[in-house]
């Protein structure tokens, strides 16, 4: 009888188990559906290292936009801020520059109120717009743009 | 004699219990307060080269510059916590190394603005999640956040594993790369132009530490 008990008791245990695991497997989201990366791709259409080092996918950045690459278009500053939180939040990391009014981000001309791609480009290299005036000081206040 | 002593020992088997108990209870209290007591800001940055970014997690949310004035310990991230032998057996190495570097090696050719690359080495992501518990579903995460907390999720025991510091670039250390320049400029333009913010910063620093 008691056995019988223990049994039960051990049954129910390995059902309740079983059933914490498969619980746990439904919570975790399946990842979005994936656009294979082509080596050509890869050479038409470059990421930042700083990117890929997180191993981002097209539709990471291009969000609703298809999924073909060809028709993929700018994602804007929105699209960058949905990550990078805000312009003044970008400005406040390099605060130390502003002592010396060198700050990208916060220039004395501009403030915290650039379109992110007046510099920065994600799949071609990124021109910063200070050198167009500041050609031979820009090299001095700060590394190349990333 | 053995069988005495035995004897001994089996006659008093609840004394020797007992004595046996406390000193085990004993060792575990020392070993509790002994951790416990080292895990802070105030202990670490003795031989930690640390001032920065002690100074960085004061400005942060995680080191008391919150609503709350909540603090979580430098441990808390920077510690393995997967098993209490492995806490203390990292805990005891990085101590050794990093009291031999403070005393014996030179802490100023330390490069931290490079470092900072390997940022996510530094961080226990076991450490930020033990807080941190609903970071794949608490709604007051952006959309944009969720999606990349299950691509973290998705990248979990693969060769391209990320770690939580990878995208939380200062996190528990607010303001670090600026605190960083203020102690050691990134580029020589500013050598000499920030020591004003530097002094600041060690004088906030040694009354906050005091």
């Amino acid at each position: 009888m008691r056995s019988k008990k223990t049994l039960f008791s051990i049954g129910v245990f390995l059902l309740l188990s079983a059933m914490s695991l498969i619980g746990s497997e439904a919570a975790t989201p399946s990842p979005a559906k994936e656009i294979p990366i082509s080596a050509e791709m890869k050479e038409k259409f470059p990421i930042k290292a700083h990117h890929a080092k997180l191993s981002l996918k097209c539709t990471d950045c291009h969000e609703n936009q298809g999924d073909n690459p060809e028709n993929f278009k700018l994602i804007g500053d929105e699209g960058c801020l949905s990550c990078h939180k805000s312009k003044v939040y970008l400005a406040e990391r390099l605060k130390f520059m502003d002592t010396l009014h060198v700050n990208p981000h916060n220039s004395i001309h501009d403030g915290p109120k650039l379109y992110c791609d007046e510099c920065h480009f994600e799949h071609q290299k990124s021109d910063n717009m200070c050198l167009s005036c500041h050609s031979n000081d820009v090299k001095l206040w700060m590394r190349e743009t990333p | 004699m053995m069988k005495k002593i035995l004897l001994f020992i089996k006659s008093k088997l609840f004394l020797f219990g007992a004595a046996g108990v406390f000193i085990g209870l004993l060792f575990s209290l020392a070993m509790y307060e002994g951790l416990h007591r080292t895990s802070d800001d105030k202990f670490c940055i003795v031989c930690h080269e640390m001032a920065p970014m002690v100074a960085a997690y004061h400005n942060d949310v995680h080191g008391g510059a919150g609503k709350t004035g909540i603090k979580v310990t430098c441990v808390t991230c920077h510690l393995p916590h997967d098993n209490v032998l492995a806490y203390i057996a990292t805990k005891a190495r990085n101590g050794v190394v990093e009291g031999a570097i403070h005393f014996f090696g030179n802490p100023d050719a330390i490069d931290w603005h490079a470092n900072r690359a390997n940022k996510e080495h530094f961080v226990e992501d076991e450490g930020c999640i033990g807080c941190h518990t609903n970071y794949k579903t608490n709604t007051n995460i952006s959309a944009k956040g969720l999606k990349m907390h299950a691509h973290y999720e998705s990248l979990k025991n693969t060769d391209k594993k990320i770690g939580c510091a990878s995208c939380h670039a200062e996190v528990g250390h607010h303001g670090l790369k600026s605190m960083l320049n203020y102690y050691k400029p990134e580029y020589p333009y500013y050598n000499g132009k920030l020591d004003k913010q530097k002094e600041e910063v060690e004088k906030k620093l040694s009354e906050t530490l005091k």
